[in-house]
């Protein structure tokens, strides 16, 4: 199989990018493996903003049906519940559908392979009954089920805060919000003030001590500054941040670069969000993780650079509309990510990490 | 427990199906996942782990972890949270490794 351009990854940046490179008449193939384009859009249920200037404010789900509306019309093949598993010396692709692997030979590649949770570690955490913050909202808001009764929250981000309310909207009862920092960690503290008025308890400086259980989660010790309680629990939702996901470049080749702010390890990019292998874009969280309006920005920038290089657009007219998504994406996206993202461009050309994945 | 009705999204849940787990029926809605469907019965624990031999269930519902092995339709080590119920599935929680090579058969 043949095409213009591979872009590997659904969710929101992946499809802003197949909506700026497709739009322009370039034949696009679009591969996730999930069922289903959108990403982790399908699950979110809150209104997001701030969202790019030409997006009004809306739910994640509605955002996600937007961008699927926008690309219907297009030339863009989709290929879902397929995975990329490598490439071939060529360059192609290895992409499987869980039985057969076939090359897809791309001109560029732009890989939006967005973010995993991390896991915060304490005795007994592998439970079951003990999950993502994501996981427990994509139980309530995709698959219509309830993950428990009563939960703890370990942690206290924006994105912990809202699954907190989304548990309590279902009828799910929080009995804890643990941080081990001294205070909540949300930069929105409407809904950290919206749980506690609640009667939800914030125990900071506090961190889980042990869980116990019979084949599942049923109780929680947990180190408060001056004790020890014990709570009941059948559910633990735990907040450990999100670092971007690499695989993808790893097996490509790319240089990585390490920004705390970004995430941790990124592969390296320039203004134009080209790794350090030139036919290779990247998008989204995959590029340092970020909130939702941001990554569509990335998605268009990455779109629109790939446009370019194709000559699906001229070099002046790219360059006018790259620049004025940085100025949004500097406006909209958190001050400290923006920063480090600079940074992370300036060191392009000092590439940190190279050919470390050699087998 | 199944969410019958979301207090954003409504009633979604429209199409039932039975699903068999350790042979026993159990009521799911397509386009559920096999470890979502099991969760709103009361399954938690949907197999162990090949060292330690303790309990494993969905850990981040994304087809990252891996925690959710189960053997669905004859094929172990299937991701529980990507993979969508069917009617009439047949799903065992994962006690060990899969026999990597067997026999494909002749005809």
């Amino acid at each position: 199989m043949k095409t213009d351009v591979l872009i590997i990854g659904g969710g929101p940046a992946g499809l802003s990018a197949a909506i700026e490179t497709a739009s322009r008449g370039l034949d696009v193939t679009i591969v996730d493996e999930a069922s289903q384009l959108g990403g982790q859009l399908n699950q979110q249920t809150q209104v997001l903003r701030p969202l790019p200037s030409v997006y009004e404010p809306m739910r994640g789900f509605e955002l996600a049906n937007k961008l699927i509306e926008q690309i219907k019309g297009f030339n863009v093949r989709l290929l879902l519940n397929h995975r990329v598993v490598g490439f071939y010396a060529d360059g192609s692709a290895g992409i499987t559908d869980e039985e057969n692997v076939f090359p897809v030979k791309a001109k560029k590649i732009i890989v939006a392979s967005g973010a995993a949770e991390k896991a915060v570690a304490f005795p007994k955490w592998t439970m079951p009954g003990i999950m993502t913050i994501g996981a427990a909202q994509t139980l309530i808001n995709r698959d219509f089920v309830m993950p428990g009764k009563e939960a703890v929250i370990v942690g206290s981000s924006d994105f912990a805060m809202e699954t907190a309310i989304q548990l309590m909207d279902v009828g799910i009862r929080v009995k804890a919000i643990i941080e081990k920092q001294s205070g909540a960690l949300a930069k929105e503290q409407e809904k950290a003030s919206e749980l506690s008025k609640n009667g939800i308890p914030f125990y900071f400086n506090s961190f889980i001590k042990e869980a116990r259980g019979n084949g599942q989660v049923e109780q929680i010790d947990i180190e408060l500054p001056d004790e020890v309680i014990t709570l009941s629990v059948d559910l633990v939702c735990m907040d450990g941040g999100r670092a971007p996901i690499l695989d993808v470049f790893y097996q490509l080749g790319c240089s990585f670069g390490f920004q705390e702010e970004l995430g941790g390890w990124v592969p390296q990019y320039n203004h134009t969000l080209q790794t350090g292998r030139e036919d290779v874009y990247l998008a989204g969280n995959a590029a340092g993780i970020s909130t939702q309006g941001p990554l569509l920005l990335t998605g268009m920038i990455a779109g629109i650079s790939v446009s370019e290089e194709l000559q699906a657009i001229s070099p002046a007219e790219a360059n006018e509309m790259r620049e004025a998504l940085w100025k949004e994406l500097g406006l909209l996206e958190d001050k400290e990510v923006y920063s480090g993202r600079i940074k992370h461009l300036e060191n392009f050309t000092s590439p940190l990490l190279k050919d470390q994945f050699i087998s | 427990m199944h969410i019958e009705k979301h207090p954003v999204l409504g009633r979604q849940l429209h199409k039932p199906v039975t699903i068999y787990f350790n042979d026993q029926p159990y009521q799911a809605y397509t386009q559920q996942s096999v470890a979502a469907a099991l969760m709103a019965n009361g399954i938690k624990k949907l197999g162990v782990s090949r060292k330690l031999v303790q309990s494993r269930g969905l850990f981040c519902s994304r087809g990252r972890c891996c925690s959710c092995y189960m053997t669905i339709d004859g094929e172990d080590h299937v991701r529980s949270c990507l993979t969508e119920v069917e009617e009439g599935m047949r799903i065992y929680p994962n006690m060990d490794d899969p026999e990597v090579r067997r026999e494909i058969d002749e005809d």
